[in-house]
C-alpha cells in the first residue's frame, strides 16, 4: 500500500460512512503485519544450500541500477515457501535437485556449482533453463528457483513501491496509452 | 427481540439484499436470517493490500485452503486475500455419488457471494425464454422478455450497470452508463472480427455492475482491479455496498447473522407457511421467526435443501414438492472452452487502470442457424492484456537483460476468449437430503447428483473451435487451446432446483415464484430457473425478486396472501 496516495484518495471520499476514520487502522494494520514477517530466519535451507540458492536467485535477478533478488530478501522467501508451503515431495524434490546441480557441477570440470568461474556457471544455467519443465533433478530445482526468484522479488516490497511503481487508485481507464519499451 | 415479523428473508446476498430493500422500502417490518457473520468493511474489505504484505504474497496457505477449503479453493478467488469469504468445507459438507463430482463453492456471510461475484450481468431475451417449448426441453417459462425487462431496467437503474448499446434481439441493451473504451488491442480485434465474421462475432465491451460515474452515493471505479476482495469505495454493486445499506435507512429492518435456517414451518390450518425454525449459528439452539411472507434467497441450492427439508404429514418430502420436481432440474453453466494467442498490433500501446473484466462475445451459435451438433448456445468472457514481469517465469532466459526486459517491457498482447455455455436442465440432475450426513449445525445436508451431458460437451468442444478461428482469423500467433475438465458447480452459476412453470403438477413455483404449496413462500434465487440461457445469471434474480416482492405486496394488500 502506497500510504500517502490511499490516505490522500479516502480522504476524497469524506462522503462514505466507514471509510476515513479506518482507513489509517487498515493500513497500519497491514503494515504491522509486514514488519512482522520482514526478517524470517532460514529453516529448511543449511548455510551451503543457502549460498547456492542465493548465487542463483542473484544470477536470474541481479543487483543493477534496481535491487536485485538477495536485496529484496529472495532466498528468505523461498526457504518460507519450502518450509511453510511447499508439500513434503516437492520439497524432497527441491533438495534433491539442489544436490543434483553440485553433482552435474563435476562433469564441468568443479566439486561445486559455487566454485565453477562465472563464465561456466552461466552455461550450465542456460542448459537448465533450455530443458524445462523437468519434474526432477537439476533443472527441476533451478525452475522453482527461477520461478520463486521472479514471483519474489516482483512481489516484494522495494519492488512493488519504488521500481513497478504500483498504483491501487486510478481516475479512469485508458487502454491506448503510448509505449516505448525501456530494454 | 420479537419473533414476529411482515416479512422474513433468508439470506442476504444478491436476492435476499434485494428482497430486503423492496420489503422495507414497501413498509414491511422485515428480518433478514444470514446464516454467516457480520462482515465490516473497515476491516474485512481487503482489496488494496498488497502481495507483500500476505506472508505467502498471495499465493495462499496452502495447507490451510487444502484442509479446511479444499472445495472452496477450486474457485480462484478464494484465495490468500478473499478465502475468508468462502465457507469451511469441513463444517458445510454434502456428498456426490462416486466419479461425479460437484463442486459447491459458497459465501456464508452478511453480503453472501454477492462480495466475490464475478458482476457480469445480462438480460436474456425470448430466444431464452421460448428455448424449452421450442425444443420440448424441462417445462415452459410461463414469463417471457417483456415481463421482466421493466424490471430489469428497475434494477440496472440502482445497481449501476456500464455496457455499450448493441442492439442486439437476443442479448438485449439495458440502463447502461458509459463502459470503459476497449483497449486499443480489443478495439483491433472487434474490428477486424466485425469484417471477417460479418458482424456475427462481435467484441463488445463488457457488461458489468461496475459504476464509471458516481451513482446514489457510491463512488466511481478506482480500477485496483481486485473486485472479488471487497470495496471501500462500493464501486461495484453487491448488497453489502447497496440494498442492504438502502433497506436499513427505512428503519424497518432487521438483519440477524449467525441464523441458520432449518425449515420452513406450514401451518395445515391456513395451508400457508408460518415461519421458519433457525439454528443460532453460535449457541446452535433453535428458535421459530414467524412473518406473513417468507422469501428464500439462501442460494438455489441452500433454498430447496430447506425446502426438501420442510417435512410435515402434509408435505412428508418436503414443501413444495408436490410435483415431485422438487430438487431435480439442477443446472450450471460449462466454462473452460477457448483458447489464447499473441495479437500482432498495438505493440506500442498500454493500459493504464485495471479492469476487473473486459470484453464479450454474445452468442452466435444457433441464433439465425441450426448448429449440427448441439442445442442452446454460449459465449465468450476475454480480454486482451500484456503480461509484463509475470510472462517471467514462461520467459528463456536470466540475467541483468532478462531483467531488464521484465521490467521495461510488457510482453505481446495476449487475447483470450474463455466461453460460458448453457447446461440444459434435466430431471436425473438432482439435490436430495442425504439421510446420513448433517452440518456443523446438526442440519441435513445434501447430496448432489449431477453430470454434463453430450450437449454441454460438443459446446465446449465448440468453444475451443471457434475461439481458434477468431484467433487465427486476426492473424494471432502462438494459439494455445484449452479444454478444462471442470466439475458442474464450479462456474458457480448453479441454478434449478425449483422450477418455474404454468403447472403446479410439473414446477414448484408459479410466474410470481411463489411455491405453489404454500402461496406465501417466494423462491426467487437461482432455484426457480426452468433453464438455464447461456447468461451471467445474476441481475436476472435481482430483476424477479423486484418483481416478486411487488406481487406480494399487492396480494398482501388486497388481503389475498
Amino acid at each position: 500500500m502506497r500510504r500517502r496516495e490511499a490516505v490522500q484518495f479516502l480522504g476524497a471520499a469524506l462522503a462514505l460512512p466507514f471509510i476515513p476514520r479506518n482507513a489509517e487502522k487498515a493500513i497500519k494494520l497491514a503494515e504491522e503485519i509486514h514488519r512482522r514477517l520482514g526478517d524470517v530466519p532460514f529453516r529448511t535451507l543449511n548455510p551451503d544450500q543457502q549460498k547456492l540458492v542465493t548465487a542463483i536467485a542473484e544470477m536470474i535477478i541481479p543487483e543493477t541500477d534496481t535491487p536485485g533478488a538477495t536485496s529484496v530478501k529472495v532466498p528468505q522467501f523461498i526457504d518460507l515457501i519450502l518450509t511453510e508451503w511447499a508439500s513434503d515431495d516437492e520439497r524432497n524434490a527441491f533438495l534433491a535437485g539442489l544436490k543434483d546441480i553440485d553433482v552435474q557441477s563435476v562433469a564441468m570440470g568443479s566439486p561445486r556449482f559455487l566454485d565453477l568461474a562465472e563464465l561456466k556457471r552461466g552455461e550450465f544455467l542456460t542448459g537448465l533453463d533450455a530443458k524445462r519443465p523437468q519434474k526432477e533433478g537439476a533443472a527441476l530445482a533451478f525452475e522453482r528457483i527461477k520461478t520463486l526468484t521472479i514471483y519474489g522479488y516482483f512481489t516484494s516490497e522495494p519492488v512493488q513501491a519504488n521500481v513497478l511503481k504500483t498504483q491501487m487508485f486510478f481516475n479512469g481507464y485508458d487502454g491506448n496509452v503510448p509505449f516505448t519499451p525501456r530494454v | 427481540m420479537a419473533d414476529t415479523y411482515d416479512a422474513i428473508v433468508v439470506g442476504s446476498g444478491i436476492s435476499g439484499g434485494w428482497a430486503a430493500k423492496e420489503l422495507t422500502e414497501h413498509g414491511l417490518k422485515t428480518i433478514v436470517l444470514e446464516a454467516g457473520r457480520p462482515i465490516d468493511p473497515a476491516v474485512d474489505y481487503v482489496e488494496h493490500v498488497m502481495p507483500y504484505q500476505k506472508r505467502y504474497r498471495g499465493m495462499g496457505d496452502r495447507n490451510r485452503l487444502e484442509r479446511y477449503q479444499p472445495i472452496q479453493t477450486q474457485c480462484g478467488a478464494c484465495d490468500e486475500y478473499a478465502g475468508k469469504f468462502f465457507v469451511n468445507d469441513l463444517d458445510n459438507p454434502y456428498s456426490t455419488p462416486e466419479g461425479k463430482p460437484f463442486s459447491w463453492i459458497r459465501g456464508r456471510q452478511v453480503g453472501g457471494k454477492s462480495i466475490m461475484w464475478g458482476r457480469c450481468v445480462f438480460r436474456w431475451s425470448d430466444l431464452d425464454y421460448e428455448a424449452n417449448a421450442r425444443e420440448g426441453v424441462g417445462v415452459d417459462w410461463p414469463i417471457r422478455y417483456k415481463d421482466m425487462a421493466p424490471w430489469w431496467s428497475y434494477v440496472e437503474k440502482f445497481v449501476g450497470v456500464q455496457g455499450r448499446r448493441e442492439g442486439l434481439a437476443h442479448l438485449p441493451d439495458g440502463e447502461f452508463m458509459q463502459p470503459w473504451p476497449l483497449n486499443a488491442a480489443e478495439q483491433k480485434a472487434r474490428d477486424v472480427l466485425l469484417t471477417k465474421f460479418n458482424g456475427e462475432r462481435l467484441v463488445t465491451n463488457m457488461r458489468l455492475a461496475v459504476i464509471t460515474e458516481n451513482h446514489l452515493g457510491r463512488q466511481k471505479c478506482h480500477l485496483c482491479g481486485n473486485c472479488y476482495r471487497g470495496c471501500v469505495t462500493l464501486s461495484y454493486f453487491s448488497s453489502l455496498n447497496s440494498t442492504l445499506p438502502a433497506a436499513r435507512k427505512t428503519g424497518n429492518l432487521t438483519l440477524r447473522p449467525f441464523s441458520v435456517v432449518h425449515s420452513v414451518i406450514y401451518d395445515p390450518k391456513t395451508k400457508k407457511a408460518s415461519g421458519v425454525r433457525v439454528v443460532d449459528g453460535n449457541t446452535k439452539e433453535m428458535f421459530e421467526v414467524k412473518a406473513k411472507v417468507i422469501f428464500l434467497c439462501a442460494a438455489a441450492l441452500e433454498s430447496t435443501r430447506i425446502l426438501l427439508n420442510s417435512l410435515s404429514p402434509e408435505f412428508p418430502t418436503g414443501l413444495g414438492n408436490s410435483s415431485g420436481e422438487l430438487g431435480h432440474n439442477l443446472m450450471d453453466h460449462i466454462m473452460g472452452g477457448g483458447a489464447t494467442g499473441e495479437l500482432p498490433w498495438a505493440k506500442d500501446r498500454m493500459e493504464v487502470g485495471r479492469r476487473p473484466d473486459a470484453i464479450y462475445v454474445p452468442r452466435f451459435r444457433n441464433v439465425k442457424s441450426k448448429h449440427p451438433d448441439f442445442q442452446r448456445g454460449y459465449g465468450f468472457e476475454g480480454r486482451a492484456e500484456r503480461a509484463g514481469w509475470e510472462r517471467g517465469s514462461s520467459m528463456p532466459g536470466f540475467g541483468a537483460s532478462f531483467k531488464k526486459s521484465l521490467i521495461g517491457d510488457l510482453g505481446p498482447w495476449e487475447m483470450t476468449f474463455d466461453g460460458f455455455g448453457e447446461m440444459l436442465p434435466r430431471h436425473e440432475n438432482y439435490i436430495s437430503i442425504d439421510p446420513h450426513l448433517v452440518d456443523a449445525w446438526g442440519i441435513p445436508a445434501l447430496h448432489i447428483n449431477c453430470k454434463y451431458s453430450e450437449n454441454e460437451l460438443k459446446m465446449q468442444d465448440d468453444m475451443v473451435v471457434t475461439a481458434t478461428e477468431m484467433l487465427e482469423a486476426m492473424g494471432a500467433k502462438n494459439i494455445r487451446t484449452f479444454k478444462e475438465n471442470n466439475a458442474p458447480g464450479l462456474v458457480i452459476h448453479e441454478t434449478g432446483t425449483a422450477r418455474m412453470g404454468r403447472d403446479p403438477k410439473t414446477s414448484v413455483v408459479n410466474s410470481h415464484n411463489q411455491v405453489w404449496d404454500a402461496p406465501n413462500v417466494f423462491m426467487t434465487d437461482g432455484a426457480c430457473m426452468a433453464s438455464n440461457a447461456n447468461q451471467n445469471p445474476s441481475i436476472t434474480y435481482m430483476a424477479m425478486t423486484a418483481r416478486a416482492v411487488n406481487y406480494a405486496v399487492g396480494q398482501m394488500k388486497r388481503r389475498e396472501l
